[in-house]
């Protein structure tokens, strides 16, 4: 079972969160706390780069912004993303907008990584994993005061970071929030060519409360706003004109001392994101076109959690409503505009039960079960979408229901000085609204038109995972290895029979049920303590994907390998880091992808603290190599040579 | 707005009128209209469907006449306006005496004529002739539609008469000016081709609901007689028309699983027409005769696509 984090905050607090997350996968610290699995850019550090030192993630890259997480090799439509708990659905057609583009690194504590079907509480349709993102909270009772900043400054695309922050905290109430602007122009691939439209500006505003109104009882809110502007997507053929959330939640938490029931939470919360895209700066558009997208959720969950005798338990209700609008409408020189209805505003209420148990057999053996059962009502409630909809799927329903379910087991047993677990699961997903209702959306990386399928059947997947662990003084090993067994994957399937929508669009595919797939994923990392101040580890990771014809899936990592020096000298600590990824033997040939080349490079690092201030600064490809990963739509290249400088404070 | 303003009309006259033994025993009270035991006339119910149609068209006074002091038989359309291609029009009568609708009336000879003026010569278009009743809920209105084939230009100007018949009482419309407005662009509802040598026109009924979806669409094929001033009628052949919708703004993108229209009893052809998107649909005619071979269209012009084609824009 792989948990994993990212920290992100400086202000880590003695929160309940961080406590548990040892038990979970793997977390990022995005704080400025220093430690921990984090990015070496401190908080300056977008999200998408906290994401990446996530081991089972690789993001995807339409642009120098808005990298969409992939978890296991799964992309969005298998992964569960969550703030907090929170629910919240992007709002863009094309994918431009992943949910974690809809906050700053300012906000989050940290980021808590589930592999596979072992989610958290909220996460629904998580087959490949789920992410939460923990937001910074002052808490109750720590430091009375205090404020922090940071500045920064990238070389390549000249991007600039302002961040600042402040926080009360005393027994009975504490706020904390802040500001941040990132602004960047295009940046340049490898060797100086400037990739045109690869600039973005961003600004975030934020705040967290909470009052305690008895000794066990809190209530705690929060209050983000972000708001991306002229944000360009190279590998596609518009950029984003505003992409803004609104996301505000409130809680209750009781938390008891020596009993049984540990804390109860219940938080309702509401997010709205309104997406539009925009082509008015592209030269040669053949049509222009609006295409703007909303996003509506508005939710609860009331979670228990509660620790008898062997058994550690957590018990989570969930509901929330979410409602997805897009449309687009054409111009073309002269004659009359052409609008289409491309998500047809469709209300998705959702509601499930999940519970968990982590059991310790003894001081060495420990058994994980978890399990959620979701059951999903969706309405069409566009007349024009449904009718058109209606062209494709004669017949078709305006309402549909869907019941979806996860359950997983793991067993871990932890000796002196090893430690393996083994774990299996079960679950399903309900198709996305893309895969389900979306109308001519068209796909860049394959140039298709994609039309979503209301007929589809829920996917599901059997997960088999392992790990192993070997620690002595000085040395490190581990090994990981996941499996998912698909039956019914859902993925677009070529129709000759339609006409594509989109001029020069290779033709239309409609998302189908394919019998079976398989995606698997090993990885081993070995790290040597070479002495007190150095650290060497070598990390490498192999991923298959077959459809059911055993042909490749699209979209999945190939080898990849890297290796880190880590120096730490009182206050300096250094990284030297040199990784790449092979030539793509299997990739997506029937699904459109190109085999992406083998690549390498190498990164430069280091900090110094002082008792308020951190300096960080460091080289991003060293050798300005020009190079493409698989995971960059329509090949788009990576930064060249990128040299940075940022500090933080804190007071 | 009406619809509210109707019942609450019904409601009020409920509570002050309800001595009156006109009065119908559901309480419907219709402005201008008395309702009694005529058998000619419409039920309380029928009348109120009838009413309530007539407020979403538009009446057409030129076409409108009274007949024998007894009738009224009224003319309306969905605009104040003609426009080329396919228009309907809606016929109503009523007693004088009572204001209420008649139930059976007969409306011939509907007669569209264009006097082109240069040339001094006169020609019709095709039209229905006759009329039939609108539908089942609406027994009282009468259809019939002309297929102006040129709209009203220096060039000529249109005239359009009819007989109307109402319980035994007849009456002449004589020739009244009528204005018919050219389409705008990205619309063409009529389309003619000729078979060995005789005109025939395909008009496209109301493209102008079509919606983004599944679409009935309608057409009449009508053929010139050897008076050409006298209503183009019904072709007497039974054709097939294939139909092939493109977007010649979006790459000549089209929908799938169109249905050619084919003749109905009623003489009306009927098919299905799939349109994904609104903006301008070229819809590319092939016709063919009841052998199958293909009479007019159905040519590759340079895009690939039959020259016989009409357009809706949506």
């Amino acid at each position: 079972m792989i948990i994993e984090t990212v920290l992100l905050s400086i202000i880590l607090l003695p929160d309940t969160t961080t406590t548990e997350s040892q038990q979970l996968d793997e977390v990022v610290v995005v704080s400025r706390e220093l430690g921990a699995q984090r990015s070496v850019k401190g908080q300056v550090a977008s999200i998408d780069e906290h994401l990446r030192e996530l081991k089972s993630v690789n993001l995807v890259r339409r642009g120098s912004y808005a990298w969409e997480p992939v978890i296991n090799n799964m992309q969005t439509e298998r992964v569960s993303t969550s703030i907090d708990g929170m629910k919240i659905f992007y709002a863009c057609t094309d994918k431009m907008d992943p949910v974690t583009s809809y906050v700053e690194s300012s906000n989050l504590q940290s980021i808590l990584l589930n592999s596979g079907l072992n989610g958290n509480p909220q996460a629904t349709g998580n087959i490949g994993g789920s992410l939460d993102l923990k937001l910074r909270r002052a808490g109750f009772g720590s430091d009375r005061f205090r404020m922090g900043g940071d500045l920064g400054y990238e070389s390549n695309g000249q991007q600039r970071v302002f961040g600042a922050d402040a926080a009360v905290s005393t027994q009975g109430f504490y706020t904390n929030g802040g500001v941040s602007y990132r602004r960047a122009d295009n940046y340049k691939e490898g060797g100086g060519r400037e990739i045109q439209f690869s600039q973005f500006q961003k600004v975030n505003a934020y705040d967290n409360f909470g009052f305690r109104l008895a000794q066990h009882g809190s209530i705690e809110g929060t209050f983000i706003f972000d708001r991306a502007t002229d944000v360009g997507y190279p590998a596609l053929n518009m950029d984003v004109a505003k992409a803004e959330a609104f996301i505000t939640s409130l809680a209750y938490r009781r938390e008891w001392e020596d009993r049984a029931l540990q804390s109860w939470e219940t938080k309702v919360y509401y997010n709205h994101i309104t997406h539009v895209m925009d082509d008015t700066h592209r030269p040669d558009v053949q049509i222009h076109m609006d295409m703007p997208g909303e996003s509506w959720t508005a939710g609860l969950y009331s979670l228990l959690r509660a620790a008898w005798g062997r058994h550690f338990l957590t018990a989570n209700y969930d509901l929330y409503d979410n409602r997805l609008f897009a449309d687009m409408t054409m111009y073309p020189g002269g004659a009359a505009p052409m609008y289409m209805v491309t998500w047809p505003d469709v209300g998705t209420l959702n509601t499930g039960v999940a519970l968990s148990d982590r059991i310790s057999l003894s001081d060495a053996r420990s058994l994980h079960l978890s399990g959620k059962w979701s059951w999903q009502h969706q309405r069409l409630n566009n007349q024009e979408g449904y009718n058109a909809l209606s062209v494709f799927f004669p017949g078709m329903k305006r309402q549909y229901q869907q019941v979806t379910g996860r359950i997983s087991a793991s067993y871990q047993v932890s000796l002196a000085h090893s430690r393996y677990s083994v774990g299996a699961g079960w679950g399903s997903r309900a198709p996305t609204v893309t895969e389900a209702y979306g109308y001519y959306l068209n796909n860049t990386f394959d140039q298709y038109d994609y039309i979503g399928n209301p007929r589809l059947k829920n996917e599901s997947a059997v997960e088999l995972n392992g790990s192993y662990e070997w620690r002595t003084d000085g040395y490190a090993l581990n090994l990981d290895a996941s499996g998912f067994f698909f039956s019914d994957y859902i993925i677009g399937r070529f129709e000759p029979r339609l006409s594509a929508m989109t001029v020069a669009a290779e033709g239309v595919k409609v998302y189908a049920n394919i019998d079976h797939a398989t995606i698997a994923n090993f990885s081993l990392t070995s790290a040597w303590d070479l002495f007190d101040w150095l650290k060497w580890s070598v990390r490498t990771g192999y991923s298959i994907g077959r459809d059911e014809e055993g042909e490749a899936l699209p979209l999945i990592a190939p080898w990849v390998y890297g290796t880190v020096a880590e120096v730490q000298v009182g206050r300096f600590r250094g990284k030297a880091e040199w990784q790449g990824n092979a030539r793509q033997h299997h990739y997506g040939s029937k699904y459109g992808e190109s085999r992406s080349a083998g690549w390498a490079i190498c990164n430069l690092q280091g900090s110094y603290s002082w008792s308020h201030v951190t300096l960080r600064a460091g080289v991003e490809n060293l050798l300005d190599k020009r190079y493409t990963t698989y995971a960059d739509w329509c090949d788009i290249p990576q930064k060249g040579r990128n040299i940075y400088i940022n500090l933080s404070f804190e007071y | 707005m009406r619809k509210v303003l109707l019942m609450f009309l019904a409601m009020t006259t409920l509570g002050l009128v309800s001595c009156n033994s006109n009065d119908d025993e559901n309480g419907i009270v219709i402005e201008g209209i008395t309702i009694t035991d005529d058998v000619d006339c419409c039920t309380a119910e029928e009348a109120l469907q009838v009413y309530k149609f007539i407020q979403t068209v538009h009446i057409l006074p030129e076409l409108s006449i009274e007949v024998d002091g007894l009738y009224n038989v009224w003319a309306y359309a969905k605009s104040d306006t003609f426009h080329t291609g396919y228009n309907e029009i809606y016929f109503v009568a009523t007693k004088k005496v009572t204001g209420n609708y008649i139930k059976n009336f007969d409306i011939k000879n509907l007669t569209p004529l264009m006097h082109m003026v240069k040339m001094d010569m006169y020609h019709s278009a095709p039209a229905s002739e006759g009329v039939e009743s609108f539908n089942d809920n609406y027994l009282a209105v009468r259809r019939g539609w002309v297929s102006f084939v040129m709209p009203t230009s220096q060039a000529g100007d249109w005239v359009l008469s009819y007989e109307v018949e109402v319980l035994g009482s007849t009456a002449q419309v004589e020739p009244a000016a009528i204005t018919v407005d050219a389409l705008p662009e990205g619309q063409a509802w009529v389309k003619s081709f000729k078979i060995d040598g005789k005109p025939y026109y395909l008009s496209v009924v109301n493209p102008i609901d079509f919606q983004t979806g599944v679409n009935t669409i309608q057409a009449y094929v009508s053929v010139q007689g050897e008076n050409r001033e006298l209503p183009y009628g019904a072709a007497d052949e039974t054709f097939t028309i294939e139909i092939d919708p493109r977007m010649p703004d979006m790459g000549n993108h089209t929908s799938p699983d169109n249905v050619a229209l084919t003749k109905q009893t009623s003489g009306v052809y009927q098919g299905t027409v799939n349109l994904t998107m609104t903006g301008l649909w070229r819809i590319h005619l092939t016709v063919r005769d009841s052998q199958g071979n293909v009479v007019a269209g159905g040519d590759d012009l340079d895009n690939g696509y039959s020259s016989l084609y009409w357009d809706v824009t949506i």
